[in-house]
Parts: structure tokens; sequence; C-alpha cells
């Protein structure tokens, strides 16, 4: 009669598999590089441009637009971009507006979701009339309905900022409402008989049944929505007239063709994707502690 | 009560109180695809306050949808049900019986000490529930896991935690749907003795479906014998061991011999 060593979390850190594979990158990423500037730099020289190096070998590393930039390309771009950050034309500052308009949009999405989650359980006959539009929905380029949106809401007044939240949330509603209902239904036949020998009141078996069980369902939804609703939020300001945000700087960069640039920006869209992702990664350990087995 | 035996009629030599449970010719009839399936058919059950009842059969055989049906969690198509005189989904709403289930369905994200207070918090019960809760896990035995997640806990345990949680709200009936199913011998054999204590201790009436002979003999004090297709009751056997049985009950001449009356009525149930 023992119990199982409670919260054996001998947990090792990510950090060195993470390690390994950016040095694999890396050393995979040099020839890749290497090969992709030689044409383009051997083009440069045979036209008689003045590149500054002697071989297309040379060039390969220091071309003003490569193909892919040097690590060195890339380290200058990063500072030229990043500093300072509290510039309202830095990567750093702009990537803060493109997080804000995603945590927004998500947090619409939720609310959305959950309300449309609720609804579909409850209800066979709303799931089966409304399910089909949902996906319809999401199947609409979000591209061609982002522009459509903003025009719609600048009529009544909505500009900048909440567009681009209320684009993002348009895609992240899907995975919520689709992983909340599939949690609301996952608490087993056992479970609800035992609720209905309590005779408890369906809002019981919400709060004290369905919701909770739901919880893993919903984080794990959380995270693909949080993805999808950057995504949403970049295409948003790509596609309409922005200001600031990651969007509008690769929109910018690349009409200029600058490809370090916007090498640079893909890189800050990545680490912020992974932030947020990590940021629900926290939020889901504090409330879901009984998942402590990892 | 040994004057009782299988092949009498199972009303004539009840005893003059008035039954905590009376089945009256109940039937319980499932449409199926391309016909119906009779689940139950015709039984006629009377218990006494504090018996211990097994209903034992081959899968098939009704049982588990007869305690269903006293537990209100499906309705009966023929036939009458009364529990402290009181229809079963009056009784459900009394508090009048807890119920154990094959799994101990317990919610992983409380603790175990959460778990046991689930029906007080639903059932909005008055006074310190936590201290309620407490008092029920000490009677399993349980008191230094409170802390723990069921996932923590081994599947006797947590079948452990599951009858405490019936008994959390302190009702007079305990329904239990084959609880140790799952488990290996010895635990199984370990819980049947602990549950002895718990009835000894608690007062209560029991209701316990089983497919295990020697478990029926070795809890009862009567075993209901039921058949398969259509399900109905062969007959109801009276387990007269002396109370309270041990390990040693098991070894006793009269234990097989009721084994042995037990599994002539399911043979002739099946012939």
């Amino acid at each position: 009669m023992t119990a199982a060593a409670p919260g054996a979390r001998a947990r090792r850190s990510p950090l060195l598999p993470m390690l390994a594979v950016a040095v694999v990158a890396v050393l995979l990423y040099l020839p890749l590089m290497v090969w992709a500037n030689y044409g383009p730099a051997a083009r440069s020289l045979a036209s008689g441009a003045d590149l500054g190096c002697p071989t297309a070998l040379a060039c390969a590393t220091q071309l003003r637009n490569p193909v892919l930039p040097s690590p060195g390309q890339l380290a200058g771009g990063f500072g030229a971009l990043s500093l300072p950050p509290t510039s309202p034309l830095s990567a750093p500052y702009n990537a803060v507006v493109t997080g804000g308009e995603t945590l927004l949009g998500l947090a619409l999405a939720v609310v959305v979701g959950l309300g449309l989650a609720v609804l579909l359980v409850a209800s066979r006959s709303f799931e089966r009339s409304t399910l089909p539009w949902l996906v319809a929905s999401q199947t609409v380029p979000i591209v061609a309905i982002a522009p459509m949106l903003a025009v719609l809401l600048g009529q009544y007044g909505v500009q900048g900022f909440l567009p681009k939240a209320i684009i993002a949330a348009f895609i992240a509603f899907f995975p919520i409402a689709v992983g909340m209902s599939r949690g609301l239904r996952s608490p087993d036949a056992l479970q609800l008989d035992l609720m209905h020998t309590y005779s408890a009141s369906a809002g019981q078996t919400f709060r004290l049944l369905r919701f909770p069980a739901s919880l893993p369902y919903l984080f794990t939804a959380l995270k693909v929505a949080a993805t999808a609703a950057l995504v949403g939020s970049i295409v948003a300001e790509i596609s309409t007239i922005s200001f600031s945000g990651l969007g509008k700087m690769l929109a910018e960069n690349s009409r200029a063709s600058d490809t370090i640039a916007l090498w640079i920006i893909m890189v800050y869209g990545a680490v912020l994707g992974v932030a947020l992702v990590g940021l629900i990664g926290l939020i889901e350990r504090v409330a879901t502690p009984w998942k402590a087995r990892t | 009560m040994t004057l009782l035996s299988a092949s009498q009629p199972p009303l004539t030599a009840e005893p003059p109180a008035p039954p905590i449970v009376s089945v009256q010719n109940l039937q319980m009839v499932f449409q199926v695809p391309g016909g119906q399936t009779v689940a139950l058919q015709d039984a006629n059950l009377n218990i006494q306050k504090g018996e211990f009842i097994s209903l034992i059969g081959p899968s098939g055989c009704g049982k588990t949808t007869l305690l269903r049906l006293l537990a209100d969690l499906v309705q009966p198509t023929g036939g009458q049900i009364l529990i402290g005189g009181q229809s079963p989904a009056t009784a459900r709403q009394n508090r009048q019986y807890g119920y154990v289930f094959q799994a101990p369905a317990l919610m992983e994200w409380r603790s175990v000490l959460a778990n046991v207070m689930l029906p007080l918090e639903v059932m909005n019960v008055p006074g310190d529930r936590r201290a309620r809760a407490r008092e029920m896990l000490n009677l399993v035995g349980l008191s230094k896991f409170e802390r723990n997640y069921p996932w923590q806990l081994s599947g006797g345990m947590q079948q452990r935690v599951s009858i405490a949680r019936a008994l959390a709200f302190d009702p007079p009936l305990l329904f239990m749907d084959e609880p140790f199913g799952a488990l290996d011998e010895i635990t199984r054999e370990h819980l049947n003795l602990e549950l002895l204590r718990l009835w000894r201790e608690t007062g209560k009436t029991v209701i316990f479906v089983t497919h295990s002979i020697p478990e029926a003999v070795f809890l009862s004090t009567r075993v209901v014998v039921m058949t398969a297709r259509p399900g109905k009751i062969e007959g109801i056997v009276d387990v007269d061991l002396p109370q309270p049985r041990s390990d040693d009950t098991r070894e006793s001449p009269r234990f097989f011999e009721i084994a042995t009356e037990i599994r002539e009525l399911l043979k002739k149930g099946h012939a």
C-alpha cells in the first residue's frame, strides 16, 4: 500500500538539445549560404560591377541584397534594426505592437471560442447548423478578408490596433472552439452518472466537471491558436494600412528588397511566436497543477 | 432468515419490518436496432435495513441494470421500485444512496480530499465539509494521502477514495457496481475485509454487484443469483456464515456449501 512517489519531477533542461540543434543548423547554413550567393556574386562580377571583393567566393558573404545573408551581415543588420529598442522604427518596438495585437486577438478568440464551444456542446442542432459555417469561415483566405474587415471596421471608426486584433481573433477562435467543445465532452459516462446521482444541476456539472476536464484541451488549443493569431495579426498588418508592427516592417523592407532586414524581422516574428507559446505553457502549468507528471 | 431457500419465492419469508428497498415485477426492455433486449424480467426483491446484498450472475443478466434502476440512472419499462417508501428519483434527491462505480471515476484535477468533498459541495451540505471528508478518508485508511492527486494512488487506493466519497454525505444505502472487478486478487481480498469492517462500523445497507462467487459469499448476508437472456432473478441464497467474518471464513466448509449452492443456481439458469 504505497503510493507512487508524488511529484517525481526530474525535468531535464531543454537548453542543451536546443543548442545542439542550433549548432547543426549553423553548420548546414554556412555552405548553403555560400552556394546560394555564389551565382549572383559571380554574375555581378562578370558584369563588371565593383563589389569591393576579388572573387565570387569572397563576395558571397557580402552582397548588398544576398539571397541568404551571412552571419556577419545578420549581426550587423540585427544591431541596426534593434537599436534603440524604443524607437518606432526598431524591430523590438514593432514586435511588441504585433505581440499586443496578437494577445488582444487571442483574448477575443477565447471569449468567442468558449461561448461557441458551450453552445456546440449544449445543442446538437446548433452544432449541425453552425459548424459548417465555422469551417467555411476558416477556408476564406485571411489575405482576402483582412482588408475588407479593415474597411468595414474603419467605417465605424475602429482603426489602428483593434482591427488587427479582430482579424487575429478571426482565425484564432476556431481551434479554441473545436478544442474546447472536445474538452467539454471529455468527461466519461461514469463521471456524468456520478453527478447525476448527486442530483447536480447542469450548471454544477459544467462548473465542477465539464469545465475543469476541458482545461488541458483549452491549453493545447491555445497554443495552436496563438501561432495562428500571430500569423493573423502580421498578415493583417501587411494587407491593411498600418503604421507599426512586424507586418508593416516586412511590407516596407520587401518593397526595398532588403533581404537582410526581412530575415531579421522573420527571426523576431519566430521569437515572438515561441515566447507566446511559452507564456501559454507557463499559464498552463499554474492552471493545471494536477498535470505535474511530464 | 435461513428458512429462505432458493426454491421458495423470495417474498414469503421476509420479516414484517418495512423493507428499505422494495422491487416489484420490475421489467427493463431496451430498444435495440432490429428488436428488443429484455435486460430484466419480472424481478422481485425486498431488502431490509442493514443487509449486505450481492447481485451475482453472468454478464448480460441485468445485475448492473438493476442497480442503475435503483439509482434512477435509467427508468424501468415496467414494475415498481420503492426506496425507503420513495420513488428512485425522490430517493436520489433526498440523498438516500451513495454509488460506487466499476471504475473510481475520480476527478483527476482534484486532490484526494477535494474528491471526497465533491458531493458535499454539490449538495451544499452545511458544516465543516473538510473535517467530514477527512473523517471519511480516515475510515478507509487514506488519511496520509489527502493532498495527493488520484494518479499518484494505486487502483485499489483510488477505489477506496471513491468509497469514502460515496459515504461522505452519510446516505443509508450504498450501491456498489463491481467496485473491485478491475483489481488483482490479493488487493480484492484485502478490500473485501475492509468493506466488511466499514459495513459493520457504519450500519449501511449495501447492494453489491459482482461476478465472483467467493466474493459474494464472503461479503453478503444474502446473495441474489441472476441469469441471462432474459435477465431474471433465479433465486436468493441466505449466507448464514457467522459475523464478523475473517480470512478463516473462506476456509470453512459452510463457505463452500453456499458457494456450491450458488453455482448450481447459476448452472440451472444456463441450461
